[in-house]
């Protein structure tokens, strides 16, 4: 693809640094440079980037890499950006970009606009490099070389060499910065580099032809869109909150009746709000403030991400219900932890009861209602753990619950079936000692032993190591008791549990 | 009581059965003896990789060891096969071959269809039936189908392990054995020795499952009891004629690996020779072409000696086996070279085995190598040009075919940081903290500071984990290791007369096309059985290069070992350290040497070569031997005997041979215990065990009249030589290449120089080293150029008649071969016009011609880098069509024909000078040191040159690019640096406090900064380092590859 530019300008002569060659530029021969100096468009917009310095992201632990928490830096400071301009946009990973040319005059012009700016991000201690300049790209490629060249100390102020509002000045200015701040690939810099262009300057001075087709349209538009010759559009940035709505109330309410009919309005705003995200919740936060004491709070912790109002007001009923109010309460306020994306469930042809209406389906509403009722550490899952040890043979878990588990659940190892047979349904959670006459194990009278040892040594690696020859035994009253001898002395004998 | 019944355990596995088995062969072995076992089977999974070891610790006891193997079909069938008699044997060799042949390394498949066919004729079959929970109709077909296969020799093993059903079990099989009149043996699956081992057998489970351990659940045996068990114990558990019949089945195996016997191809001797009469006319008509003037008398009658010997000890296939493998090499013009004992024979001299010319230097004894008493193997490596040492394996694959012809395994043993790492997975660390314990644990003696290490690692010394975590690592690297893995010996080739895989069972190994026995150079020397050693060795390519380039520059006809000999003027070089590139006596510490030495002839270098080795550094060998050789006073020996041994290296045992020989001598050992000395010098330090020679050794001594303090010194010296010594037989064959190396140096530099850089990777040194000594001694180097290179580097005729060295495209990095070539094909049809005209026409894709453009080797087209890489850019890769046209001068070439240059900056000196340095790891430019010297001397750092002039003991400062980081195994700690700058090269010593508090620079520096004191000794400089600062950054973006040693 070839590129005529209209306005085609020779190379000046005093073009710094002075290019030299070997063999010198043909008479006749014209060469058309991706732009000249003072190449100059109207300037429609003025662009301010805040350019989020790494510093800040790894004092809170993030190395330099882009990270949901610097993306999420950046929303809380576009949010409130929105404040100093309507047209902010992210430039992932680490910048914002706000155009400002509208709102020059609300806030005392560059200066004043960026000392607002510089003071919003100091509110979320975030240490930023701001820039001024007519295009977007043109802005952070500042803002990045401020940042890079240490310009902008203390962190915040937009210093002077990086506002540029004069389209004329533009190019001149952003000659000399390196074109790695233009963050191309690094397989394009080095071949830049290798024909000697290492700064946007020298970059800018190539025929726009040849540097078209050896480096690709796509950077010579990069640079079009640098320097103003081409329009830069950018998404614009929408806050994604999550939700939090507060109901004042008009008189104080004492009846957990009555707060379920405040909390309704509330819980269908919510139901909305989820909805039009196609999102769910997997936390919920109903805070009841009082007049003297602090609020109180009741937090819905779910198993599976929720967005129907019905089944979350259920839910919090059951809650709410259980919660002993120390005053009477004068507000509410419903706060989510963050979205879930959700995917809708389709119905199922059968109604739970029905054949093959299976309650798998209804299992989380089960277990949400039971821990609601019981509190969350008294409800929980088991699974089955591949171990020799007895004891360690299962274990508890929570009970979430997904199509996948119940299947890993279902399938064991059909070439290596536990030997389940010789174990009993009850099992003991610690061993119960018994007492011992003549070698024997006796409980509630001797015990008579059943068949021959089954020698179970294994467990040294966590601690709980066991060496021990299990028996089936019999008792007085004939119910059978599984049982073991320790390996090792004092060679005692335990109780371990009982068949059905 | 229960009396106690004979036994024999026919189901046992050893650590040879990877990562399953849990104990060493010898310590099943010594464990069944110890109880009483009638005999025991070695019964790894496909595998006989463990026999040798067993059947060695087995002798002279009273246990008869069975070989046998236990194979699992897809299907799932499992049974043992033991081997009754020698056809068994080779049945069930050919058998495991063939499951290990149709899958990958490691790894075997074997069907009931190939059982079907190998049928393991003469193998007593023993079926292991499926776990408890199969249903007795499934055993029944299991079982049936055997029966059809193997009647009258089939078992049904009842394996009783207290997992709780047992006694079901037994009455189950015991059913299915009526049902079908099979007879019941007992066996016990056993995995271990000991039942103290359960841990470590749970632990490589775990690793060979490579599931943390405590997810290893019911992949782990639910107890221990899969070891040696007492007879009375078994007695308790099975009924007797279970047992009985163990000792039955035993008494039918009659096989043992003594019977193995090696026969030689056939096809070395001709019709109606013998291998006697055709090695000795061989060897004669050799000795006419060695000696054209006549065999000199005292040569004849050491020929005929020597051949009388051979003849004795029945060794001629062997001679004839290697002699046919030299002139294969010899007909293709590949240069090729023997050492080891037998090498520096007259008979290896006369069949162009070797050059070691007996009249040369030193008078070699045969029997200083091979003899009458000693009974090993004599042992000859042949060492190839390296880049053409396949064609020499493949050739021996096509004349004896794959079924003969094997490559021998080399068992790949756990070491402390394997081990580590292995445990430290199961144990649930990530391998960051693998690393940092492996870091740790490698210098662990237990001692305090050790402990304060482990902390600042992150590990609590006495915590559990460690606790737990240690005795395993130290189980499993115990001399003499736990094996890990079957890999393929560097080129040991074992070729028999009749199908290999009867002998051996044959593996696939990791590398394509390769097979390898299952036996290692050890079992394969226990059973007698011989092999050839095929090496590869890149001095020999080099030098038969440089013949190439200094015959076709000069019409001269030098060959290896055709060199005038002696000559002064190349030992003068020597002697003053100025060997870059000279064969063995490069490295730093021999340039130390050298001066110190100061070699004056053949055998100084056959000295020189093994004296700066581990053995003689720590055995505090080197300084007694520099004085006696300095000062030349008279040296007086304890005996007549010591003498004959020492004198010619001056009373210092220097070479492997002697300590062998003083413990003969001296000490009154056979040479089957100097042998075994030797294999524990080897292990001691890993493990003791050398305790037990102290005695014998400093006891014969003693009692031969030899006083205590020479005996004491002599067995300090042997400790300390340890594993490390150099045979003085192969340092007599490297000898030879250092001093062709050497003389090649010094009068054909130019030619050596573009040989060793057409031999690379090769050598200590890079590239960038060799050429810049080249040009210290004058030769004039011309840079890689489109216009004029080819591939290899070549000799251009100078004004004066002498070479010069033009650098080849081989030296551009990532320049295709294929790419290369067509530049140069099309260049000789006409010279390029542009570098257009070359894309075109050589039809070079995009990353060749930015290869060519970064190299700088279009300079005499274009002009400048930067230039060349614009034009390059622009180049569209033709398609075929287009090429065809493109001498029409049509299509897209002609557009960017037309395309105006840009302006653009002439490259500074620093930037082609990193280009340089980037693409071809060279520069015929400044150093880059001499760019930042200002800089450095601001610093008030010396240059080599200024440190030349300064005194023993001033302390200075200097910086230099990192060549070389050297952490040689014998010198504790110490790491010995090469620093270069523009003047030259500076040695630095770090001692190991100092290494340790500048970690990071001492790692990481490609410019380092050294404070330090200077210290000079016999002509020797180095600098002692106190302090080591990075100065990388000053470098900018400098490529500057250190070539780093361990």
């Amino acid at each position: 693809m070839r590129h005529r530019r209209a306005l085609e300008l020779p190379l000046r002569e005093d073009a710094a640094p002075a290019p030299r060659q070997a063999p010198g530029p043909r008479p006749g021969d014209v060469l058309h440079p991706i732009v000249g100096r003072g190449a100059a468009t109207a300037p429609a917009e003025l662009w301010l980037a805040a350019h989020l310095s790494p510093e800040a992201r790894r004092a809170q632990g993030d190395l330099a890499a882009p990270s949901p928490s610097s993306q999420q830096d950046l929303e809380r400071l576009g949010a409130r950006a929105q404040r100093l301009t309507p047209r902010v946009s992210l430039d992932l990973p680490d910048s914002l970009l706000l155009e400002v040319k509208g709102s020059l005059h609300l806030f005392g012009g560059v200066e004043g606009l960026s000392r607002e700016m510089a003071r919003e991000c100091s509110r979320l201690r975030l240490s930023c490099t701001l820039a001024v300049a007519p295009t977007p790209l043109a802005a952070l490629a500042l803002a990045r070389a401020g940042l890079k060249l240490g310009i902008a100390h203390p962190p915040g102020a937009a210093s002077g060499s990086l506002v540029v509002t004069d389209p004329a000045q533009l190019v001149g200015r952003l000659s000399p910065l390196p074109l790695a701040m233009l963050r191309w690939p690094q397989d394009t810099l080095g071949r830049l580099a290798r024909i000697g262009v290492r700064t946007i300057g020298e970059a800018l001075r190539l025929p726009r032809a040849g540097f078209a087709r050896r480096f690709g349209t796509a950077q010579l538009q990069t640079l079009d869109r640098l320097v103003g010759r081409a329009s830069d559009l950018r998404d614009r940035f929408e806050a994604c909150a999550r939700f939090h709505r507060r109901r004042e109330l008009l008189y104080e309410l004492e009846s957990h009746a009555a707060l379920q009919a405040v909390l309704a309005p509330l819980l269908e705003e919510l139901g909305e709000f989820l909805r039009a995200r196609q999102c769910g919740v997997l936390t919920l936060e109903c805070r009841l403030r009082h007049r003297a004491v602090p609020p109180s709070r009741c937090v819905l912790r779910l198993a599976a991400p929720l967005a129907d109002p019905a089944q979350i007001a259920a839910l919090l009923a059951e809650r709410l219900s259980a919660l002993i109010l120390p005053e009477p309460v004068r507000a509410c306020e419903l706060r989510s932890g963050p979205l879930v994306p959700r995917v809708p469930g389709s119905g199922g042809l059968w109604q739970p009861g029905e054949q093959g209406g299976g309650a798998a389906a209804q299992a989380p509403e089960l277990i949400e209602r039971l821990r609601a009722r019981l509190g969350a550490e008294a409800v929980h899952g088991l699974a089955v753990v591949e171990d020799h040890r007895p004891e360690a043979a299962w274990s508890v878990r929570e009970p979430v619950i997904t199509t996948a588990n119940v299947q890993n659940d279902l399938q064991s190892d059909p070439k290596n079936p536990p030997s389940r047979d010789r174990r009993p349904l009850w099992l003991l959670s610690q061993p119960r000692q018994l007492n011992e006459r003549d070698g024997l194990p006796r409980r509630r009278g001797a015990l008579r032993l059943l068949g021959e040892a089954e020698r179970v040594e294994t467990g040294w690696w966590d601690g709980g190591e066991i060496a021990r020859d299990y028996y089936i035994a019999v008792d007085a009253r004939g119910a059978r008791l599984w049982v073991f001898r320790e390996r090792g002395p004092p060679h005692r004998w335990f109780l371990q549990g009982v068949f059905g | 009581m229960t009396p106690e019944v004979p036994y024999a355990e026919l189901h046992c596995l050893t650590n040879f059965t990877f990562l399953r088995g849990a104990s060493h062969p010898h310590e099943l072995v010594g464990q069944a003896v110890e109880l009483g076992y009638e005999a025991l089977a070695i019964t790894d999974e496909c595998s006989v990789a463990g026999v040798v070891r067993a059947h060695v610790a087995a002798k002279g006891q009273q246990l008869k060891l069975i070989i046998g193997s236990e194979l699992r079909l897809a299907c799932g069938l499992k049974l043992v096969a033991l081997a009754a008699d020698r056809r068994g044997y080779g049945r069930l060799c050919r058998l495991i071959t063939r499951g290990r042949r149709a899958a990958e390394k490691g790894e075997y498949a074997l069907t009931r269809a190939d059982l079907e066919e190998n049928g393991l004729e003469h193998c007593l079959i023993l079926w292991l039936p499926p776990g408890s929970s199969s249903e007795e109709a499934h055993l029944l077909e299991e079982a049936r189908w055997l029966e059809e296969r193997f009647p009258e020799r089939l078992w049904v093993a009842v394996e009783l392990l207290r997992e709780g059903m047992d006694r079901q079990r037994l009455e189950t099989l015991q059913r299915v054995g009526r049902e079908l009149a099979l007879p019941l043996v007992a066996g016990g699956d056993v995995h271990m020795h000991v039942r103290g081992r359960r841990r470590l057998q749970d632990a490589v489970t775990a690793i060979r499952h490579n599931v943390p351990i405590r997810e290893a659940g019911r992949k782990l045996h639910p107890n221990g009891e899969r070891y040696l068990r007492e007879r009375a114990r078994l007695a308790k558990l099975y009924p007797r004629e279970l047992l009985e019949e163990t000792v039955a089945i035993a008494r039918r195996c009659i096989f043992s690996l003594e019977e193995l016997r090696y026969e030689y191809p056939h096809e070395l001797v001709p019709p109606g020779e013998t291998p006697a009469s055709h090695l000795r006319k061989l060897t004669e008509a050799g000795a006419r072409w060695r000696w054209p003037q006549g065999v000199p008398e005292g040569e004849r009658k050491a020929i005929e000696h020597e051949l009388t010997l051979i003849e004795d000890l029945r060794y001629e296939p062997y001679f004839l086996t290697v002699h046919d493998i030299v002139a294969f090499a010899r007909s293709k013009g590949i240069l090729c070279q023997g050492r080891g004992s037998a090498a520096n024979s007259r008979v290896c001299f006369c069949l162009g085995v070797t050059s070691v010319d007996p009249l040369r230097g030193a008078s070699l004894l045969f029997e200083r190598f091979i003899s009458r008493e000693r009974n090993e193997p004599p042992d000859i490596d042949i060492d190839f040009e390296h880049e053409r040492r396949e064609e020499v394996i493949q050739y021996v694959y096509d004349k004896y075919g794959r079924h003969r012809a094997a490559i021998a395994a080399t068992v790949i043993m756990y070491r402390p940081r394997s081990a580590l790492r292995d445990l430290g997975r199961i144990f649930g660390l990530d391998p960051d903290e693998c690393g940092r314990l492996t870091k740790v644990m490698q210098w662990w003696d237990g001692g305090e500071v050790m402990r304060e290490r482990l902390r600042e690692a992150g590990f609590e010394p006495d915590g559990s984990l460690l606790a737990r975590l240690l005795p395993l690592a130290q189980e499993l690297v115990a001399f003499p290791g736990f094996p890990r893995h079957l890999s393929q010996h560097v080129g040991g080739f074992v070729i028999s007369e009749g199908a290999l895989e009867e002998l051996v069972p044959i593996e696939n190994a990791a590398m394509e096309g390769r097979t390898v026995v299952q036996w290692d150079k050890d079992d394969l020397n226990d059973l007698g059985l011989l092999k050839v050693d095929l090496l590869a060795l890149g001095m020999l390519t080099a030098l038969r290069k440089s013949f190439d380039l200094v015959n076709g520059f000069r019409g001269t006809r030098h060959a290896l070992g055709g060199l005038p000999a002696e000559a002064a003027e190349v030992y003068e070089m020597i002697s003053r350290a100025d060997t870059i590139g000279v064969f063995q006596i490069e490295s730093r510490a021999q340039m130390a040497m050298l001066p110190r030495l100061q070699p004056r002839c053949y055998y100084d270098l056959v000295i020189e070569i093994a004296i700066v080795r581990p053995g003689p550094i720590q055995g505090d060998m080197v300084h007694p031997y520099l004085k006696r050789r300095k000062s030349g006073e008279p040296i007086s020996y304890p005996s007549e005997g010591v003498e004959a041994v020492l004198k010619r290296t001056l009373g210092v045992p220097i070479f492997q041979e002697q300590v062998m020989q003083l413990a003969i001598t001296a000490a009154g050992f056979t040479p089957g215990e100097a042998d075994a000395l030797r294999r524990a010098m080897g292990a001691w330090k890993r493990s003791g065990g050398i305790e037990h020679f102290r005695e014998k050794l400093i006891g014969g001594m003693k009692s031969r009249g030899y006083a205590d303090e020479f005996a004491e010194r002599l067995y300090q010296q042997m400790l300390g030589f340890g594993e490390f010594g150099f045979p003085e037989s192969h340092s007599a064959s490297f000898a030879l290449l250092a001093y062709d190396s050497a003389w090649l140096k010094y009068h054909e530099q130019a030619a050596f120089t573009a040989a060793l850089l057409n031999s690379q990777p090769m050598g200590f040194y890079a590239p960038a080293q060799l050429v810049r000594d080249a040009r210290t001694h004058g030769v004039e180097v011309r840079p890689i150029d489109v216009c004029v290179s080819v591939w290899d580097c070549t000799l251009e005729r100078q004004e004066d008649g002498e070479p010069a060295l033009r650098l080849g495209l081989r030296l551009v990095k990532s320049l295709s071969r294929s790419g290369a070539d067509r530049l140069v094909e099309a260049r000789l049809q006409q010279q390029f016009a542009s570098v257009k005209d070359l894309a075109a026409r050589a039809a070079l894709d995009r990353g060749d011609l930015e290869a060519l453009a970064a190299a700088g080797a279009f300079t005499s087209l274009s002009g400048n880098r930067h230039l060349a890489f614009w034009e390059v850019a622009g180049t569209e890769r033709p398609l075929p069509l287009e090429t065809a046209l493109a001498d029409a001068g049509t299509n897209a070439l002609h557009e960017a024909a037309h395309e105006p240059a840009p302006l653009l900056r002439t490259p500074t000196e620093g930037e082609r000078i990193v280009a340089d340095y980037a693409s071809v790891g060279l520069t015929l430019g400044r150093h880059p040191l001499a760019l930042l010297r200002e800089s450095l001397q601001s610093k008030r750092l010396l240059s080599s040159r200024e440190l030349e002039r300064l005194p023993h003991g001033r302390a200075v400062r200097t910086a230099g690019i990192v060549l070389m980081r050297q952490r040689p195994g014998s010198a504790s700690g110490v790491t010995f640096l090469t620093l270069e700058d523009e003047t030259g090269q500076v040695n630095i010593i770090v001692w190991e406090r100092i290494g340790e508090e500048y970690r990071l620079p001492l790692v990481e520096s490609r410019l380092l900064e050294v404070h330090g004191e200077l210290q000079r000794q016999d002509g020797v400089m180095h600098v002692v380092a106190r302090r080591l600062i990075d100065r990388s950054p000053l470098l900018g973006q400098l490529i500057t590859r250190s070539r780093d040693f361990h």
